[in-house]
């Protein structure tokens, strides 16, 4: 983190990081992707370690948003490669994609990614369902979850029920009820309020480090960036500064 | 030119005295593509209604010098009154579907009017707006069925089925000659007529959209219910349960009874109506109880997601639902009472085959229009929801979960209350006309026929068509909505407004 963002925010809860010295879990080369005409990653290439917090910044439209869709597999890249554990990711189908962002990697979106009509426990549990666990086992599992976030009084309310701090622990608990290896968060406390915000973040990142998980946040708010290890500045579709 | 660009043309206006009508027709017509959709979806329900309704009005308007029909239902005069009826239910899907097309990009239309309350309009103008938007689809769609109407008259009204003579007075004046015409198609109907049906349609559309417009409230902040939709009144099953265990009990009465009993009719076709009643109210509850049933039990994803849908959404589907099993009530009700005139009748007259084959023709149209409205209901449901699909698709939901969902919400509740409706028609008809016939029978080597009574039995296999077929096409018509679900999973749609 630089000197002067550390002069701009207040310090999160530091945590001592062995990602420097860790294997590199994900990785990108040179890739591209558009929108029709419109160049969003005009040639991205990073490492991410194993337990290591990313924060990637940026203005709106630089296309940090577009780097964690072909990062995650949820876009193929145009051209360049994105590999996971070995896997070139960005050569394999939809289908394989999607198994793999249901068992090995989390997804965190600002807001509507519950199914409003499930309880908490039972979106919570939905990964788990998908992946074949019986229903009491999951949603068991899913409590246990919910409970880590603080939320387990919750678990059978529904997301419209929720405040929008709530719905955002009970989502980070969906992302992270398959332990995924990879949990990427695209603006996860955009939506809330600053003291939500900073629950959701503090939670999400000791959840994170107590299970190993990776994490890469997208984020325009530099109190956000500030929870990572390290940062990366995308601008115009490229990544402009990398700093930890 | 775009709804934006429209409110800035028309801002002097609006700011003034209030717009005239011509700029709210040009503020109506300044939508986007889901806009342009739902006008042209009214426009063709409206021209189905129009079509149809001109076909009972020839029916209405058959004067003694026309005809005659190869249909015999249409020849006899007393007859008419029953086919025009039937034209007149076939309507009901197609008006169900009507008002199902008004909420086709419903919350785009919704922007565009809040922007119109944020460009000054009043309340009133823009609600005014919305009901013009809905007439004008209506008129459009009314002319252009006019017009298909009498352009696909003329080459029925040239196809014949055989010549005849008729012997006009005491069998010493003229013979008239010609040719037998399938349908009523050289009935010419009166000019007052056409005007009036195109009015009626036009001018009930939009009264139509402004009463449903009542129950919203239009700020420059966007569209909030002014009453929250009430949860399904169990009481419908009640009524359910009443008209159709009255029905069981005057069946068993009716078994006893020698010939149709007056009374017994009467009360027979009040229970029909409070059974059918209970029925179309209740299949909000019926999906309701269902998908509360199901929803703590199951553990497969596809059928938690739709069981959960049909408890928070039970009216979702229930409008296009209800038009449903209106058709399969009345299918049912038809096919029982061929049975007692398979019966009655020796060899089955040709007349109550012909009228059985019509009511047939009838019934699998009315099913098609109203199983079309589950299309507009899903498709609907699945463009409301795109958000939240593109999330769980970008979480790793394989898509054909998401696609047996959708097939699910609408198909678990429908197969109960299919069945629940071909029963209570199926009852109807036997309390109405008897679970036993009798008939004369002339015994092999008797000189005299004598009187037998036969039970009329279920016409199982008929029934079996009629519900499989009508789940059958539900199936495929809600199949068809699931195209808009590669595109609302998108991940484009994960920024789309909620």
């Amino acid at each position: 983190m630089s000197e002067d963002m550390n002069n701009l925010i207040p310090s999160p809860e530091v945590h001592e990081t062995d990602g420097r010295s860790a294997p590199t879990v994900l990785t990108a080369r040179s890739v591209v992707y558009s929108y029709g005409n419109t160049p969003a990653l005009r040639g991205v290439s990073m490492d991410l370690r194993r337990g290591e917090i990313l924060a990637v910044t940026g203005p709106s439209g630089s296309g940090k948003s577009t780097l964690m869709l072909c990062l995650a597999g949820i876009l193929a890249a145009d051209a360049g490669d994105v590999t996971y554990d070995g896997r070139r990711i960005s050569e394999e189908d939809e289908a394989q994609r999607s198994k793999l962002r249901r068992t090995d990697f989390g997804v965190l979106f600002q807001f509507g990614q519950l199914v409003p009509e499930l309880t908490a426990a039972e979106n919570v549990a939905l990964p788990l369902l998908l992946g074949g666990t019986k229903r009491a086992a999951a949603i068991t599992a899913a409590t246990t979850w919910l409970d880590r976030f603080g939320v387990a009084d919750l678990a059978g309310s529904r997301p419209p029920e929720m405040s929008g701090g709530q719905g955002q622990r009970v989502a980070t608990a969906r992302a992270m009820v398959t332990e995924p290896s990879v949990l990427f968060a695209d603006e996860p406390t955009g939506a809330l309020d600053a003291l939500s915000g900073e629950q959701v973040m503090t939670q999400m990142v000791r959840v994170a480090r107590d299970a190993g998980t990776s994490v890469v946040i997208i984020t325009h708010d530099a109190k956000v960036a500030a929870y990572g290890d390290r940062e990366i500045v995308v601008r115009d579709g490229m990544i402009e500064a990398s700093r930890s | 030119m775009n709804a934006a660009a429209t409110i800035a043309a028309e801002s002097d206006v609006v700011e003034s005295d209030g717009p005239g009508i011509m700029a709210l027709l040009r503020l109506a017509a300044s939508g986007g593509r889901s806009d342009r959709l739902r006008i042209a979806l009214t426009a063709v329900g409206a021209a189905a209604a129009t079509v149809i309704l001109l076909a009972g009005a020839a029916v209405a308007f058959i004067s003694d010098g026309d005809g005659p029909y190869a249909l015999d239902v249409l020849d006899q005069p007393g007859l008419r009154p029953g086919v025009m009826i039937s034209m007149l239910m076939l309507c009901v899907p197609v008006l169900v579907f009507v008002g199902l097309c008004t909420r086709v990009g419903a919350p785009a239309r919704d922007r565009r009017l809040a922007m119109f309350r944020m460009a000054g309009a009043t309340p009133s103008e823009t609600t005014r707006i919305a009901a013009y938007e809905t007439g004008i689809a209506a008129l459009i769609g009314s002319v252009l069925g006019t017009i298909v109407f009498h352009v696909g008259r003329l080459p029925l009204d040239s196809t014949r089925f055989g010549e005849y003579t008729e012997q006009l007075g005491n069998g010493n004046t003229q013979a008239k000659d010609g040719q037998v015409r399938l349908l009523p198609t050289d009935v010419s109907i009166p000019i007052w007529a056409v005007v009036g049906l195109v009015a009626l349609i036009t001018i009930g559309s939009t009264v139509a959209s402004s009463l449903a417009l009542r129950k919203i409230r239009i700020s420059p902040f966007g569209v909030t219910r002014t009453a929250p939709p009430k949860p399904p009144r169990r009481s419908a099953a009640l009524m359910f349960v009443v008209g159709t265990g009255g029905l069981v009990a005057l069946g068993i009465v009716a078994r006893s009874s020698e010939e149709i009993n007056l009374v017994l009719a009467l009360v027979a076709f009040v229970l029909f109506v409070v059974c059918v009643a209970g029925l179309l109210t209740g299949s909000a509850a019926i999906s309701a109880s269902v998908g509360g049933f199901l929803a703590p039990r199951v553990g497969r994803p596809d059928l938690l997601i739709a069981s959960r849908r049909m408890i928070a959404a039970p009216y979702t589907s229930s409008k296009a639902t209800a038009s449903v099993l209106l058709a399969v009530i009345f299918g049912a009700a038809i096919q029982a009472t061929r049975s007692n005139f398979v019966l009655l009748d020796d060899g089955f007259d040709s007349f109550y085959a012909d009228t059985f084959q019509l009511l047939d023709g009838v019934l699998i149209v009315a099913v098609v229009l109203a199983t079309a409205n589950l299309l507009v209901t899903n498709a609907e449901a699945i463009v409301e929801r795109r958000r939240t699909l593109a999330a769980l698709t970008a979480s790793g939901t394989p898509k054909p979960v998401l696609a047996r969902a959708v097939l699910m919400e609408t198909l678990v509740p429908l197969v109960p209350s299919v069945l629940l409706a071909a029963t209570a028609g199926v009852l109807a008809a036997r309390s109405f006309f008897g679970t036993s016939v009798e008939t004369s029978v002339l015994a092999e080597g008797a000189r005299e026929s004598e009187m037998v009574t036969f039970a009329v039995p279920i016409p199982w296999e008929r029934l079996a068509v009629l519900t499989g077929g009508t789940i059958a096409i539900s199936m495929a018509i809600t199949a068809l909505s699931l195209v808009l679900l590669g595109r609302s999973t998108r991940p484009s749609e994960l920024r789309a407004a909620a």
